[in-house]
């Protein structure tokens, strides 16, 4: 097992660290939050080639994805991927901006044959909606362009990436789709999820202990009291530990190891934890000034929470581990 | 980033795991903790038990105690991912290589580094396990702070006088031979007035008293200097320039010192995984999510300190590897806690007749209440961590 990124990892990093810097700044997530337009546009001019990751190693999808969650980016790149990876997964052409509608109401990508999809994200956004129902054993697939269907917008805490209710009523039944093509796109969206969760928590730390070193309360910086530096070691820890075990789940699903499904499950879960804790501590440590909304933190807060939610929280990632260690039982 | 290892690297793996097979006594199996030996006399004072000296020296001989080092010192020249390998695949099976650790892990390998000829001549018996070391470091009033060591050797030209106490000394009342930690200067800046010596054990002036520990056993000692006499030839190093000795030690295995604090979490999970199965409790959904909890912890460390490992041998710092030590042996209590609570109102029944698992938990309780204070306690590795990874200022 060997975690060192090669030239082009390497390389493949560093190009995404570079272009969210130039193109993704935080005036323009500012900006991104009041006005939709921003995000779709990010999406036209620098992400939409970017999608042909969807066909590349699920490593070089985390590598791109942390610096996706570390700017907080908006827009439709991210549901997009996931679409695509489910698309090359079934065999089919990647078009274009697209989203997956199969949540129900507990959130969790666990196709059923109710009409209504909930928790699909950047709907609006997108050409596409991939509309997958059935069951994990019997999935179907239908890929309709997005008025076909109806969006109603669900408020929740991250509206960089709005999440809306789909109804699919009149939509003819999709073409079915081989349950471990479903699998193998579930898993690699939910690594997904987990990377970016994984470059949230990065910008929440980074910034926490950027800020702690500056501060200046009684004398000295507020970064040389010990109860503020064993809240950033315990965060640090966690996002390190996640970030390690995002990265093994990824190795995991490229060499379609026995392990994978327990480390994508694990993966998830501890990301989801991470970048909340790096949320929390992260507030905390700003104090006042990270509660304005003008600072800008409360932004990579709520992708944290909310991307901790998506396609299920820790909690449901812990039980679905559980089912696999306790198998038989 | 790749999953498999080189067809040398597993070609390396199973020549070891066919030495381990056709080498390996039933009794090193799962010694567990690696601290010390469950063979004590009555009054607590541990022994070595004869399959332990026999082990580590065929270990030694075939080259598998320190495979990083050449033939001469008990090595194969291995690269540093074989070394993992090689450590991983022990600890896996709770195999020991030896049941007394400064001879091979502080004292040889700090000899071959720092010593003088003579002095590196001493090395391979005390990684074979022929000479028993002890290491001279912990004070009654030097505990964290080591380097406000007090032990003094008063520089008589052709040999030090050295007078004080060391504490917490472990195998001291077994060992030959201690590498040990004294001030020279005391008007200098405290990390720079200490020097190390190799001090004989049976020197005139030397007592050592057995030091029993929450467990019952004597493993560590204290041992007490009275004007013992110590050749010149003895200093390790350069005069006044012995802390760089303390931080200097086993170069070649630097990059997989996390692998056993892993290993001892993974088989506890795995343990309690059988655990819970065995007490009928698999369906209760409080119990599975939280031992799944605990499972992707500690699956996420052991992916960690590969990721360390990855920089350490590219040559670069790690800093994941800071967190290891912190990491697995709070983890490794909680899950100790957990598995002791899994018991019900029976989690202090230590009986072996009657406790679960012959009252092993229990004594794995005790253990791991050392791991989070030896080598370091957490919350100095949390400082350390604060300061040398995240960067921020020194606490006032």
């Amino acid at each position: 097992m060997d975690f060192a990124l090669n030239d082009e990892q390497r390389m493949l990093r560093d190009t995404a660290r570079d272009l969210f810097t130039r193109e993704c700044p935080i005036d323009f997530v500012r900006r991104a939050w009041a006005d939709p337009a921003c995000g779709v546009s990010l999406w036209e001019r620098h992400l939409s080639s970017w999608l042909e990751l969807a066909a590349s190693d699920l490593v070089d999808v985390v590598l791109f994805l942390e610096q996706h969650g570390r700017a907080v980016a908006p827009g439709p790149f991210f549901a997009s991927l996931l679409a695509a990876q489910l698309a090359t997964a079934a065999g089919l052409e990647v078009r274009g901006s697209a989203s997956v509608a199969v949540a129900g109401p507990d959130g969790l990508w666990s196709p059923h044959d109710d009409a209504i999809k909930q928790f699909v994200a950047s709907a609006a956004d997108v050409e596409d909606i991939l509309i997958v129902g059935g069951s994990s054993r019997a999935p179907h697939l239908a890929r309709v362009k997005r008025d076909e269907v109806v969006l109603t917008r669900v408020e929740q805490m991250d509206e960089l990436r709005p999440q809306y209710r789909v109804d699919t009523r009149g939509v003819a039944r999709g073409e079915a789709l081989d349950p471990r093509a479903w699998r193998h796109a579930v898993e690699r969206a939910l690594v997904g999820c987990s990377a970016e969760l994984i470059g949230v928590g990065r910008w929440l730390l980074d910034g926490s202990v950027a800020y702690a070193k500056e501060r200046v309360q009684f004398d000295r910086p507020i970064g040389s009291f010990q109860g503020l530096q064993w809240m950033l070691v315990d965060a640090a820890l966690d996002l390190e530990r996640a970030a390690a075990a995002v990265a093994y789940a990824a190795m995991c699903v490229d060499a379609d190891d026995p392990d994978r499904h327990r480390a994508v499950h694990g993966a998830k879960a501890l990301a989801g934890l991470a970048a909340r804790r790096c949320a929390r501590t992260g507030m905390q440590v700003h104090g006042g000034i990270g509660y304005t909304w003008e600072h800008g933190l409360h932004y990579w807060l709520r992708r944290a929470y909310a991307g901790d939610a998506f396609m299920g929280p820790a909690a449901h990632h812990h039980d679905q581990l559980a089912e696999l260690l306790f198998v038989g039982a | 980033m790749k999953l498999e290892f080189s067809a040398a690297d597993e070609a390396f793996r199973s020549d070891l795991i066919a030495f381990i097979e056709a080498h390996c006594p039933r009794a090193a199996y799962a010694t567990g903790d690696f601290i010390g030996t469950d063979i004590s006399d009555a009054t607590g004072v541990i022994a070595i038990p004869e399959w332990a000296r026999a082990w580590q020296a065929a270990l030694f001989d075939h080259g598998w105690m320190i495979p990083g080092y050449p033939p001469t010192c008990g090595g194969r020249n291995a690269t540093p991912t074989q070394t993992l390998i090689h450590l991983e695949e022990l600890a896996r099976r709770g195999i020991p290589r030896s049941v007394h650790f400064v001879g091979y892990a502080i004292a040889g390998p700090s000899l071959l580094e720092f010593g003088s000829e003579s002095q590196r001549a001493l090395a391979p018996a005390a990684i074979r396990g022929d000479t028993v070391w002890c290491a001279g470091m912990s004070e009654p009033g030097a505990g964290s702070d080591l380097a406000g060591l007090s032990t003094r050797a008063l520089d008589c030209g052709d040999h030090f006088r050295v007078d004080g106490q060391k504490v917490w000394t472990s195998y001291a009342m077994l060992a030959s031979k201690c590498l040990c930690y004294v001030r020279t200067d005391p008007a200098a800046p405290k990390h720079k007035g200490i020097s190390a010596l190799i001090i004989d054990m049976d020197s005139p002036g030397i007592e050592v008293r057995p030091l029993r520990h929450v467990t019952g056993q004597a493993e560590f000692a204290e041992v007490y200097f009275d004007d013992v006499r110590v050749p010149r030839e003895n200093l390790v190093g350069r005069l006044n320039d012995g802390w760089r000795i303390t931080l200097g030690a086993l170069a070649h295995e630097r990059g997989g010192l996390w692998v056993e604090g892993v290993a001892g979490c993974q088989r506890a999970i795995d343990d309690i995984v059988a655990l819970v199965g065995r007490s009928g409790r698999s369906r209760d959904p409080v119990i599975r999510r939280r031992v799944a909890e605990f499972h992707a912890e500690v699956r996420g460390l052991r992916a960690l300190g590969y990721k360390g490992f990855a920089s350490f041998a590219q040559g670069s710092s790690a800093p994941e590897h800071s967190f290891m030590k912190l990491a697995s042996s709070e983890l490794h209590r909680q899950l100790i806690e957990f598995a002791m609570d899994l018991q019900g109102g029976a989690l202090a029944v230590t009986d072996p007749a009657v406790a679960e698992s012959a009252g092993r938990w229990q004594s794995s309780f005790y253990t791991g209440l050392a791991a989070t204070i030896g080598g370091g306690t957490s919350e100095i590795q949390r400082n350390v961590i604060a300061q040398r990874v995240l960067g921020l200022p020194r606490s006032q």
